[in-house]
């Protein structure tokens, strides 16, 4: 409430004075209201109610050019029959998994060397803003840039062919899963590096020469030291990962290049042929499954618990 | 240079020293940084169970010599000998030595009882032998309530105790400890530095403490190694480091010391007579290497210098009276146990006495007034180097 009101100030109060106290207080809740008001509108503009919007319009009768406003279980019930859904979502969560467990074999060790083997704040951080150069650029130019990369003539298998290691191109390597996946792995894997990275840089170089003064080894600090004190970090870089991962469809579309699929994909298509309803439900069971593996990752990673 | 000799107990405590078990032998031991020399050419002896106390201020040597010893740091030169035993290239795990770090370094993500097992752990001890020293170094220090709890969970002095277990549960022969007093508030401070020394008696085994502390120091050590610019400036018992210092540097560091920069003037019947900053001070000459007409510092002890009212204002320094000067108190500092009285020459030389409160002469003088001060021949120190 108001503590503007002093003993003295009631005194002589007069009946002009209601209205500044009330506007005292107007301007003191509506600053807060203020702050508060902006990031829920924008949680309600551009998170709640699309979500809705798509759950209900999931549950209307499809038309040829849209939908009625009916209420079915259809669209779910279609999902469900398709073979080709189900096979579409399962190399879906696939391929998010493969990418996760991936990036993070591979960015622990960046963070590692990024946080404890480079000795000064410095260069920790040119090198850190080095691994991030690839950022500046638009991430479709990025998924792009695999293309000469990987492609039938391209540096890849040329240098495979040169060298004789095989003595045909490499199909394989460009439009299939392998290589959405490894752009996938590509284009995520600082997602996993610097929650890690920051986890590593948080630990106090004396639980590390305490570990040693007890005749711990490398292989012992990393298991009873770092990857306990990691987990947070992990678990966050998991479901930056996890999530990007899941909601792919440009990647798949330009890697890919048609001989795989993802249920964003699917969801694209869906929109094109102006199946909105379709759409919604598709896009509704890739948001559970998303959620689900978040939620997983959360309670297997104790984040909450912190240390 | 300062090699310590001492092989009799200090008479502090009553338990002799576990000779031969502990003992620390550093010869020439040098560390470089990058241009500078952190520690340069250390000779020191720590006899075994002893309980030594590196004192200097921050950026001294003192926390890099303990690197060296626990084995986080390379020696660049020199020789360290733990029982006889050249112990440099030994890494920290095989040495019979464990630390305990500034701010502890405790394992925030394991339990109490965790953190104490895990040197065990990783010497391979099977579950539940390790389960029982654990839970033994636990009772020893009265942390079995805390077992299960996170460190985060604990006060800083249960903390520290916990730290204590985990580097004593190995059963070092020395223990090196690392400004371990210097997390706790005050009061905290006083207790465990009782129980520091308390525990290393009843351990038998060598203590070696790091503190830019003065007064712990002299509270705790058997030995006190005084610490500047990676040289070792003096050795000794704690009352013969605070009686005696050795040189300007350790005069200052060990507080409340009346410094004059001086030259002698006389040397005769055994004393020195030394003139400088309006004052003349005689001292014993019991001093090796001192020649009429050399410069010299002299320093006198705050509390060796007694004070009374000056009986009118004659003149200040008069040469037939060495040892006495009348000067004018600026300021009486009453700080309960003693009174610290700050006085002036008129040449503006400061000047600092400290009474017992009990001592009740002090209870006359008023600020502003002139005041007698006076110490004795036995109390001036010359300081050489």
């Amino acid at each position: 409430m108001s503590s503007s009101s002093s003993p003295e100030a009631v005194a002589t109060a007069r009946p002009a004075r209601p209205a500044s106290e009330s506007r005292l207080r107007l301007a003191a809740g509506s600053a807060w209201a203020l702050l508060l008001a902006f990031p829920l509108a924008w949680l309600l503009a551009f998170l709640i109610i699309p979500v809705v919007v798509v759950l209900v319009v999931s549950f209307f009768e499809p038309t040829l050019s849209g939908f009625n406003r009916v209420f079915t279980l259809e669209n779910y019930l279609l999902l469900a029959e398709s073979d080709a859904f189900i096979r579409t979502l399962g190399n879906t969560i696939l391929n998010a998994l493969i990418t996760t467990v991936v990036t993070f074999l591979l960015g622990f060790w960046v963070a590692y060397y990024l946080a404890l083997v480079v000795p000064d704040l410095r260069r920790k951080f040119a090198l850190f803003i080095i691994a991030l150069a690839p950022f500046f650029t638009s991430f479709l130019i990025r998924a792009i840039a695999w293309i000469p990369m990987m492609g039938r003539e391209g540096l890849l298998n040329t240098a495979l062919l040169n060298l004789g290691i095989t003595s045909q191109p490499l199909d394989f390597l460009l439009f299939s899963d392998f290589a959405v996946r490894v752009a996938m792995i590509q284009l995520y894997l600082l997602f996993m590096v610097s929650p890690i990275f920051f986890s590593l840089s948080a630990i106090d170089p004396a639980i590390l020469e305490a570990a040693r003064d007890s005749g711990a080894g490398w292989w012992a600090i990393l298991r009873e030291i770092l990857l306990p004190l990691a987990r947070p970090g992990i678990v966050i870089g998991a479901v930056f990962v996890f999530v990007l991962s899941m909601g792919e469809f440009a990647t798949v579309r330009l890697i890919g290049g048609g001989k795989t699929s993802s249920v964003g994909l699917g969801i694209q298509n869906f929109v094109t042929y102006i199946q909105f309803p379709q759409a919604a439900a598709a896009a509704s069971v890739l948001v559970l499954v998303t959620v689900a593996g978040v939620v997983v990752l959360f309670r297997y990673g104790r984040v909450a618990e912190g240390l | 240079m300062a090699v310590m000799t001492q092989e009799q107990t200090p008479a502090v405590g009553s338990a002799a020293p576990d000779r031969g078990k502990g003992t620390v032998v550093l010869r020439g031991v040098t560390k470089r940084f990058e241009g500078t020399t952190a520690v340069d050419h250390v000779d020191l002896t720590v006899p075994g169970g002893s309980y030594v106390v590196l004192l200097g201020p921050s950026g001294c040597g003192k926390t890099t010599l303990l690197r060296m010893l626990g084995g986080h740091a390379t020696i660049d030169e020199g020789e360290f000998l733990l029982d006889g035993v050249r112990t440099n290239d030994i890494p920290p795990a095989r040495r019979d030595i464990s630390t305990v770090f500034q701010h502890y370094g405790l394992f925030p993500h394991k339990s109490v009882r965790d953190n104490v097992e895990f040197g065990l752990k990783m010497r391979g001890l099977p579950r539940d032998a390790r389960r029982r020293r654990a839970d033994d170094a636990l009772e020893f220090l009265d942390l079995t309530p805390m077992a299960d709890r996170r460190p985060s969970q604990l006060s800083g002095g249960q903390q520290q105790r916990v730290a204590l277990a985990r580097a004593l549960v190995t059963e070092p022969t020395v223990l090196l400890l690392d400004e371990p007093l210097g997390d706790l508030d005050r009061l905290l401070q006083l207790r465990m530095r009782v129980e520091l020394r308390a525990l290393q008696r009843r351990l038998r085994i060598t203590f070696i403490h790091v503190t830019h502390n003065q007064e712990e120091a002299l509270a705790i050590a058997d030995q006190i190694v005084v610490m500047q610019d990676g040289r070792i400036q003096q050795v000794g018992r704690p009352r013969d480091v605070y009686r005696r210092p050795a040189n300007l540097f350790t005069s200052g560091f060990m507080g409340d010391n009346n410094v004059v920069a001086g030259q002698v003037s006389a040397i005769d019947d055994g004393h020195v007579r030394v003139e400088g900053d309006g004052l003349t001070l005689l001292a014993r000459h019991d001093a090796t290497g001192v020649a009429v007409g050399q410069n010299l510092h002299a320093s006198v002890r705050a509390s060796c210098v007694s004070a009374e009212p000056a009986i009118g204002s004659g003149d200040t320094t008069s040469p037939e009276r060495p040892n006495q000067v009348t000067a004018t108190l600026i300021f009486l500092e009453y700080l309960g146990d003693i009174v610290k009285l700050h006085c002036r020459l008129p040449n503006g030389q400061a000047i600092v006495a400290k009474r017992a409160e009990t001592d009740r002469t002090w209870d006359s003088l008023v600020e502003g007034e002139p005041v007698r001060l006076e110490w004795k021949t036995e109390d001036v120190q010359l300081l050489l180097a």
